[in-house]
């Protein structure tokens, strides 16, 4: 069983210029898997990275996106004082009501323009979102009209770096800070004081009201007690929960990379035939030897279709390598879930690589299964005399 | 032997290569005709009749935030300005699917039989629409995915407005780009569970296309600096105001395409370098007995290029049947609509294929053009 393995694993290196092409041809099918893949787990990630477990997000009830979410004055204040909810030092609880907005905005590149999520949000909103550092400038005076910007979202907008002024709902607004969302759904937003942001959008109701819990059982009470409120018609879920499960947009890439991963991959296996049709042609007298030597057919069998494997295997290596450089790249589309721009990273995971090379694994059996099945039937007497 | 029957002869004496080869380029071409429809798709949505007289009109500050109802007055005196119909975003989740799987839009009723006209549907259905406030009308696509008839009552849940709603469908309607949408009454929404006083945007129809750029300014105009300032803009402009959200959508399909066109050349190029090395003695014989290297150059071009032809023929093909006689809307539940294999995507698929077949035959080409005869008969390979 060893020699037929160590002869075909040695094909492999020796005839490098036959099956170089097969391998790069199958590193590139890979790649674009990994890549259109690791699109969606960014976007996956961006969503589930959002959150603080120790939070409870409440929005209306049935609504989808927080922009189209809407808590009314007077329920805010029936469950601003609630027990459950924590306090700060100074004895205030720990509330933040927020008020979330889409603005349209000129991209960079000047092709049109885009819609952006803009929070408004309290000094305490601010608290409850650790996650959010301020990496230059600095944080947005109340009443001056003053924003901070993502620095994500501000590589990709024309006029949402410090400094910069930009005019919509009939105010000039000036950018005079830029945050890190941590790779969180923030990096995705610009954020204003909350008070001036329903003065100028003209918003009677916030959006959303974030709350930290006074612990994990009374978390699950303020939902319980949202529920079973009639005057609330809100749902309060775990922050973290609320944002993982905002990933729908994924779902067309995921279809888009598995078509892709299909489509090519049925090339690929084609190419991969042909490779080791070849190879087991111009072996046929080596072949015939290992038989003469007493080999058996189904040993000649598994070191062809190992050797397709290894060949694959190679491809998928080299193919996730070709990814890599693409790792933490910054891309953005609309969500289909925010009706908003939404940053996020190509994000290659273990996992994600793992799944890519067992997918060329999966091309090079395939590919080699058939050659390999004429390789063990070879006649051994006419194989010998083949020239 | 003829030179075109040798050539023939020598494309298909190893037929399984042949086939591997032609399956392998009739795949890849298949994938680039596919992407190249898809990012057609997204980047150029259909262009429907009447497109060239209507104009939306939308919150300057975004898409998603409303107008106020007062404004369609005003509209309604600007010379030009032939009908005006309310458009506003219901977000209806039916019965108990988990995302919205098609649109829903309350509308003024009579704006099908003006800034819509396009959709064809039976007078009965019109006049119901026109006299019920809790009717609706739906797409023809729609209407099949989930058996709605005339007559029939259903209830969505929306997702901007607290609460659901019930319609009964007055009629379904055909002949628009996307016989998807459902349309319903602005009146109805207002009364339930909307924000009466304002609407979505506004769609107006004007009286000529050379009335439209004058329309357009003078609505912006109205409203400079009022509590709701405008956008106006043709149609086309708001579906590509809509494709500049998608974002790096457009150029992660071209790099795609362009990793699969490479691939493509990569492969069949080495096949053919593959099978011209396996009859370099061959080559050679014809070379002792007296054919130039610009003729053998000629047969191997002339075999890498058929061989590409077929695999074009059938990968081009196969997805042009697929899409025209295809259900495409059907197999992709509604996600994808016309998906139309247009003559310039198959041109350039067809020149993809060409540009491969004249490539793939340099290498070979140099290798025979570089060895002398005695050295090719002496080859054992």
């Amino acid at each position: 069983m060893a020699l037929p393995i160590t002869y075909n694993l040695r094909n492999v290196i020796i005839r490098w210029r036959s099956t170089l092409a097969t391998i790069i041809g199958i590193a590139l099918v890979v790649a674009v898997f990994v890549l259109v893949q690791a699109l969606a787990v960014g976007l996956e990630k961006s969503a589930s990275n959002t959150g603080d477990p120790r939070n409870v997000m409440i929005v209306r009830k049935g609504s989808t996106a927080e922009s189209s979410s809407m808590v009314s004055l007077e329920q805010f204040q029936t469950l601003h004082y609630w027990p459950e909810i924590a306090r700060d030092a100074a004895g205030k609880p720990i509330v933040s009501a927020d008020v979330l907005t889409l603005i349209s905005q000129p991209r960079i590149d000047g092709k049109g323009e885009a819609n952006v999520s803009v929070r408004g949000l309290t000094a305490m909103g601010m608290e409850l979102r650790p996650q959010v550092t301020l990496v230059s400038g600095r944080w947005f005076a109340p009443g001056k009209r003053e924003v901070a910007v993502s620095s994500r979202l501000a590589r990709r907008f024309a006029s949402f770096h410090i400094g910069d002024q930009f005019r919509t709902a009939g105010n000039t607004f000036t950018v005079v800070g830029e945050f890190d969302g941590g790779n969180t759904a923030f990096d995705s937003e610009v954020w204003m004081d909350a008070d001036e942001a329903r003065a100028i959008f003209d918003r009677q109701s916030y959006s959303s009201v974030l709350v930290r819990a006074v612990s994990p059982a009374a978390a699950l009470a303020i939902s319980a007690k949202i529920d079973t409120d009639k005057r609330l018609p809100l749902r309060a879920d775990s922050e973290v929960k609320y944002y993982s499960e905002q990933t729908s947009t994924a779902l067309p890439i995921k279809i888009l990379g598995n078509f892709l991963a299909t489509a090519m991959s049925i090339g690929a296996v084609f190419a991969a035939m042909n490779t080791m049709y070849a190879s087991v042609g111009a072996r046929t007298r080596e072949i015939g030897t290992l038989r003469v030597l007493g080999f058996r057919r189904r040993t000649i069998l598994a070191g062809f279709i190992l050797e397709g494997a290894l060949l694959a295997a190679i491809g998928g290596v080299l193919g996730c390598l070709l990814s890599l450089p693409l790792h933490g790249y910054s891309t953005g589309t609309m969500s289909f879930n925010t009706f908003s721009e939404t940053v996020f990273q190509f994000r290659i995971t273990p996992w994600l690589a793992c799944k890519g090379i067992l997918f060329a694994i999966t091309v090079g059996i395939l590919g080699s299964l058939l050659p390999a099945i004429r390789a063990a039937r070879l006649p051994v007497i006419a194989s010998l005399k083949s020239v | 032997m003829t030179i075109p029957t040798f050539i023939l002869k020598n494309a298909l004496r190893n037929k399984r290569r042949a086939i591997l080869s032609i399956s392998s380029v009739a795949a890849s071409l298949f994938l680039l005709v596919t992407l190249q429809v898809a990012l057609r798709e997204l980047t150029l949505p259909p262009e429907s009749a009447g497109a060239e007289l209507r104009v939306a009109v939308r919150n300057r500050i975004s898409l998603t935030n409303p107008l106020p109802v007062r404004q369609r007055s005003l509209i309604e005196k600007i010379p030009g300005v032939a009908a005006i119909t309310p458009f506003t975003w219901f977000g209806g989740k039916y019965k108990n699917e988990g995302g919205m799987t098609f649109a829903q839009f309350a509308i003024d009723p009579k704006a099908l039989g003006t800034v819509f006209a396009e959709a064809k549907m039976d007078m009965t259905g019109y006049q119901t629409f026109v006299a019920k406030k809790d009717s609706c009308v739906i797409g023809k696509i729609t209407a099949d995915k989930y058996d709605l008839k005339v007559g029939d009552r259903f209830s969505l849940d929306s997702t901007v407005y607290p609460g659901s709603l019930t319609f009964e469908v007055a009629g379904i309607y055909s002949g628009t780009p996307d016989d998807r949408n459902m349309l319903f009454r602005q009146d109805y929404l207002d009364d339930s569970i909307g924000m009466p006083g304002y609407v979505g945007m506004w769609w107006l129809k004007v009286t000529s296309p050379e009335a439209m750029p004058g329309v357009i300014a003078t609505v912006e105009k109205s409203f400079a600096n009022s509590s709701a300032e405008v956008k106006a803009e043709s149609e086309r402009a708001f579906q590509l105001g809509f494709i500049s959200m998608l974002g790096n959508i457009r150029m992660l399909v071209a790099s795609i395409s362009t990793v699969v066109v490479f691939t493509l050349v990569l492969v069949a190029a080495s096949t053919m370098s593959m099978s011209i090395r396996e009859r370099f003695r061959e080559l050679a014989v014809l070379k002792a007995l007296g054919f130039r290297r610009r003729e053998l150059f000629a047969f191997i071009l002339a075999e890498s290029f058929g061989l590409s032809a077929a695999g074009a023929v059938l990968g081009i093909g196969t997805a042009y049947v697929l899409y025209t006689y295809g259900n495409i809307s059907q197999m992709t539940h509604g996600i994808l609509i016309s998906f139309e294999v247009t003559p310039r995507i198959i041109g350039f698929a067809a020149l993809v294929a060409a540009l491969l077949g004249i490539v793939s035959a340099i290498a070979p080409s140099l290798a025979v053009t570089r060895m002398s005869v005695v050295q090719g008969l002496k080859t054992l390979d």
